[in-house]
């Protein structure tokens, strides 16, 4: 009996010795096991002796105690349920005085995670006297963790407590320290959303007020959130009465530091959907237009970002009137970052502008953006174009702005030509052959041959959309004589470009073209002199036995999956697999380079894989 | 080793992602690299097609920019001279993911050892401590050092063509004048990433022609004017009238090597007797190799960095000779066009760190070496030594019996008259008649990756980042 008591205790001892260990490492290992000790040790002397223990030792290093404030989190079935949870408030009060702003965080996410689970009365007992000693407490650090400790017990306390509640975060916000009025600011509109609106009206409206008049603009930038939260909680029809509101959005408008209005011309949609339109055509408007030619380039930049939000609330005779002229301003913008994120957005107005605005106003600015010198600007525009597309039309849209992708196709940035790459296949689905032959052909081919790979890369998947789009002879006619004669250039990485075309374009070619003009070049390409060229041979016959297996006399692989009519293949492509296709892979099995000979085996295997399932 | 596995090829996955690998996981691919490394000799023998590429500094996705502009691996073969650690944020992932590729692709890659692959330097310029970070110990720090042991001193390009395929592309606007025709024996050819042409100059059969230096541009040197086929004939096809009937002859092995020479070395063989599997010493040849720096001056002086030397372009060209090298290649100096071809093209700086340090405004460059088309006999062992088939080319052993035939001024350089017998034959013929013509080098240049490619958010502040 006295043996095993010492079994139980041992677990204990283990943990004292280790939370004392001189090794941090140690120390955390131990606090993160601490579940598991708590269940040895049973409900009850957890209580008594463990967290009383914990209770003293908040004297270590931040990381352990960052640890243990999450840790006690999860402890209240180790307590033995939500019956006992006070008791782990305890240590977590201390734990909310620390000075490591880590510590407090996780120990307020912890409080606030077993107020979740307790009962009313013990919310009332222990968890609201503990909350407003640590708001009336000396030191900062105390009162900063009581600003996130109210909405938890709030809604479950009792009218009289609410308005006690109520009266203390009145003094964090009124605190003398800056610290603590930041984090009542920051948690005021969370705490402002679980209230009704008559309160909100009469008592929360006088903080955000004071908090707005700050003298702080670190403090005042974030009434921003809480002004929404109060317009979210007013009823609209009672907006326009309170003037207190209207005259602190005005301010915050036209705040004297650029950090509070980049603050309200980040939230500027959110702010309009709080308010009625009565305020959003009078104050509003007029303010956005003010922030669109703000001094600092850094607003701009925010509030080119809201323009489709923004601009879709509005009345189309504003929006044409009133905001249009400022945002054509932006495009010839000193900033490029303004005009990079004036890019981004500028697309999203023409759902809201409708074909024919669209037209006079938002493609003249695409086509100076286009033209811009900075790159992201001509990228930003590039990869949004579909939403213009989708309300003017390709055709209009490549007549206007065809010129201008055609320049940027030879972009030096080669990410903006890899985006107008990517682009091709829907231009070239929408134009029609004749057209694209005429101005894009030449343009495709040569990026095969562009001095970046990846653009070679991307080149080859763009011709096999350009084959789905187009068809098989056109394919046979226009891209395969090109590719092939790719694999002629003396420079290998060039060579190369057939190997990926011919993996990628497989499926998309019919057996036909296979044969006659794929085939014999893999023919040639397999005797090539440098391994690389080989084993790339090697993996786009992997491909193209895969291809072959499913190909039946007419059509192509593509056009089977897309149909769902799966194809065992026929006899004659069958028969190229085994004439033309492994000959050839055995050779490549027996080569001199041992990646040739990996990549050959790996084809092979393939192949034989396939044959017996 | 073609059994890569796919443990080697899911660790390679998920180190392009930027991911670092499990510490064990880190330990064993240390230890198939340093078994597939100490059979590596000092100087790996690396036929051409290759692309050089010099310091990385674990700036990882300038890294993956240099694979999306010059070719991923293994499709493309490199060659990295070293430094692929310190500095940057991602050293750890950077040199991973080049040992991971090494091992899993031992053919297609080939790494040297520079003077950030030591101990103490790493404990210093910041590798030591993003192991400790990123692991919580410096195990992998331990494992990587010990390979960093076995990593070659230098590597010898045989086989690169003397001559490049033109690019087809745009010229670059600023350049248009100074692009030698298509149809003359290019030489050097310098790539941007906007798939443009910067520079093409010409092999000029009548005179000396290696002098140009892109870094100055001067047109003048690059002779565009004399690319009439009567006058490229003998310079360019294949010298057929002299020596032999192969096609493009190789115009001598190019020499790669992180810093430069060593006084205490006078021929390739020396390198090759060093005892190399040790951290790299405070003094001495090893040293040297990785720490020395060509300069404008006479003979050897006193490197400023405290270790190896400065050297100059008697030195080059004296050891160019000595070793039928056509060119050396070399790294460890921060050149802002990202290469710098020195002293009548002897020697060129590589540079792969674009906006070294996140801050110098450089741009990078990798140097692409061609395929003569005559190496066909060579067959390469995965690890990396030549097989018996070559085993006639030891450069020491056709220096000898020529010098009287060969021009006693390097400066003279490829002046020859005749513009007939200029060119060597194979490698096996033994009468070089001038110094050696240079390899066709294509610089490409590429700059840093974008912000929103490193896998940060773009530089756009977020509210809360005033808080």
């Amino acid at each position: 009996m006295e043996a095993n008591q010492n079994d139980e205790l041992y677990p204990i001892a283990v943990l004292i010795d280790e939370l004392k260990h001189d090794d941090v490492l140690l120390r955390l290992n131990a606090i993160h096991r601490l579940g598991t000790i708590a269940l040895a040790l049973g409900a009850e002397r957890t209580r008594e002796e463990l967290i009383p223990f914990l209770d003293e030792s908040v004297e270590d290093e931040d990381e352990v105690l960052t640890a243990l404030s999450e840790e006690l989190g999860n402890f209240v079935e180790y307590v033995g349920g939500p019956e006992y949870g006070h008791v782990l408030l305890s240590p977590l009060e201390n734990l909310a005085a620390i000075e490591e702003p880590l510590v407090r965080e996780k120990a307020v996410e912890s409080l606030n995670k077993i107020c979740e689970q307790l009962s009313q009365p013990q919310v009332e007992e222990s968890f609201i006297p503990l909350v407003f000693r640590l708001s009336k407490a000396d030191w900062f650090t105390s009162k900063i963790s009581a600003t996130g400790l109210y909405n938890a017990p709030y809604t479950r306390a009792t009218p009289p407590s609410q308005e006690s509640l109520r009266q203390h975060y009145g003094q964090l916000v009124h605190d003398d320290t800056p610290m603590v009025r930041r984090q009542a600011a920051n948690n005021l509109a969370k705490f402002i959303k679980i209230m009704p609106a008559t309160i909100v009206i009469e008592e929360m409206i006088p903080l955000f007020q004071h908090l707005a008049a700050d003298d702080q603009d670190s403090v005042r930038l974030l009434t921003v959130d809480i002004l929404i939260a109060i317009a979210e909680a007013v009823p609209k029809e009672q907006q326009s009465s309170r003037g207190v509101l209207l005259t602190a959005l005005r301010s915050l408008f036209e705040d004297k530091s650029w950090r509070v209005r980049y603050m309200v011309a980040d939230r500027f949609e959110k702010i309009a959907k709080a308010v009625d339109e009565e305020v959003v055509n009078r104050d509003l408007v007029p303010a956005f237009v003010k922030l669109l030619k703000d001094t600092e380039a850094e607003v701009r930049s925010a509030i080119a970002g809201q323009i489709p939000g923004f601009c879709a609330l509005l009345e189309r005779e504003t929006l044409l009137h009133d905001v249009m002229p400022s945002i054509e301003e932006l495009v010839s913008d000193q900033s490029q970052h303004v005009r990079a994120a004036l890019g981004t957005q500028i697309s999203g107005l023409a759902p809201i502008l409708g074909k024919d605005e669209t037209i006079s106003h938002l493609l003249p600015m695409f086509l100076q953006m286009l033209k811009d010198e900075f790159p992201d600007v001509r990228l930003n525009i590039i990869s949004k174009l579909e939403l213009v597309n989708n309300v003017i039309g390709i055709e209009l849209l490549s007549q206007s702005l065809l010129p201008a992708i055609v320049q940027l196709a030879e972009d030096k940035q080669w990410r903006v030509r890899l985006a107008i790459i990517e682009y091709v296949p829907l231009l070239a689905s929408q134009l029609g052959v004749k057209f694209f032959d005429e101005k894009l052909s030449s343009l495709c081919m040569s990026w095969l041959g562009d001095t970046v790979f990846s653009i070679r890369e991307a080149s080859t998947q763009n011709l096999k959309k350009l084959t789905e789009v187009f068809g098989v002879e056109w394919a046979n006619d226009a891209i395969v004589p090109k590719v092939m004669a790719m694999g002629q250039h003396p420079n290998y990485l060039y060579r190369m470009t057939t190997c990926f075309a011919v993996s990628t374009l497989a499926p998309a070619l019919s057996l036909d073209v296979i044969e006659k003009s794929i085939l014999p070049m893999m023919d040639k390409l397999v005797n090539d002199e440098i391994p690389n060229i080989r084993f790339n041979v090697a993996k786009s016959y992997a491909i193209l036995i895969d291809t072959l297996k499913q190909l039946p006399e007419e059509g192509t692989v593509l056009a089977l999956q897309k149909a769902g009519t799966p194809s065992q293949g026929c006899q004659k492509s069958h028969e190229l697999i085994t004439k033309s296709i492994l000959p050839n892979l055995e050779k490549l099995q027996q080569d001199d380079d041992v990646d040739v000979r990996y990549f050959a085996t790996t084809a092979a295997q393939g192949f034989t894989d396939a044959m017996q399932t | 080793m073609s059994s890569g596995g796919s443990d080697l090829d899911k660790a390679i996955a998920q180190l392009r992602a930027c991911r670092p690998i499990p510490e064990n996981q880190v330990r064993e691919v240390c230890y198939k690299a340093r078994e597939l490394l100490i059979e590596e000799g000092n100087v790996v023998t690396v036929d051409a097609p290759v692309t050089i590429c010099g310091d990385i500094h674990g700036q990882f996705h300038d890294l993956m920019e240099l694979f999306r502009v010059g070719g991923d691996v293994p499709d493309t073969n490199y060659l990295f001279m070293g430094d692929f650690v310190d500095r940057g944020f991602y050293s750890l992932e950077s040199f991973l993911l080049l040992l991971c590729l090494k091992v899993r692709y031992p053919d297609r890659i080939t790494l040297i050892r520079g003077n950030h692959e030591s101990r103490q330097i790493t404990t210093v310029y910041g590798f030591y401590d993003e192991c400790l970070r990123k692991y919580g110990s410096a195990n992998v720090w331990r494992h990587c050092c010990e390979v960093f042991d076995y990593l070659a001193l230098g590597a010898l390009v045989i086989g690169a063509s003397t001559t490049l395929t033109p690019t087809d592309g745009p010229p670059a606007p600023t350049n248009t004048t100074q692009l030698a025709p298509l149809d003359s024996e290019i030489e050097i050819e310098t790539l941007n990433a906007a798939n443009e042409i910067m520079y093409r100059y010409a092999r000029d059969s009548s005179q000396a022609s290696n002098s140009q230096q892109p870094s100055t541009q001067s047109p003048s040197a690059s002779s565009p004017t004399i690319p009439t086929p009567s006058n490229i004939g003998p310079a360019g096809t294949s010298a057929t009238s002299s020596s032999s009937g192969s096609p493009g002859t190789p115009g001598g092995a190019i020499l790669c090597v992180h810093g430069g020479l060593s006084p205490l070395i006078d021929t390739i063989d020396k390198i090759r007797l060093l005892d190399r599997k040790q951290e790299v010493p405070h003094e001495g040849a090893m040293c040297d190799l990785l720490w020395s720096d060509p300069d404008e001056i006479d003979g050897w002086g006193l490197s400023p960095r405290g270790a190896g030397f400065l050297f100059g372009a008697d030195i080059v060209k004296c050891f160019n000779y000595k070793n039928d090298l056509s060119l050396i290649a070399r790294a460890h100096q921060l050149v802002m066009e990202g290469f710098k071809e020195m002293f009548e093209s002897s020697i060129v700086t590589v540079w792969s760190a674009p906006n070294y340090c996140y801050r110098c405004g450089n741009v990078a460059a990798i140097l692409e070496l061609e395929e003569d088309g005559s190496n066909a006999g060579f067959v390469r062992r995965s690890n990396g030594e030549r097989g018996a088939g070559a085993g006639g080319w030891i450069l020491g052993s056709n220096v000898g019996p020529n010098t009287s035939n060969r021009h006693s001024s390097p400066g003279a350089g490829n002046g020859n008259g005749n513009g007939n017998a200029n060119r060597l034959g194979a490698l096996t013929d033994s009468v070089p008649q001038r110094r050696r013509d240079g390899p066709g080098r294509r610089y490409r240049v590429f700059e840093a990756a974008p912000q929103d490619s490193r896998g940060m958010p773009a530089k756009k502040p977020v509210a809360d980042y005033f808080l």
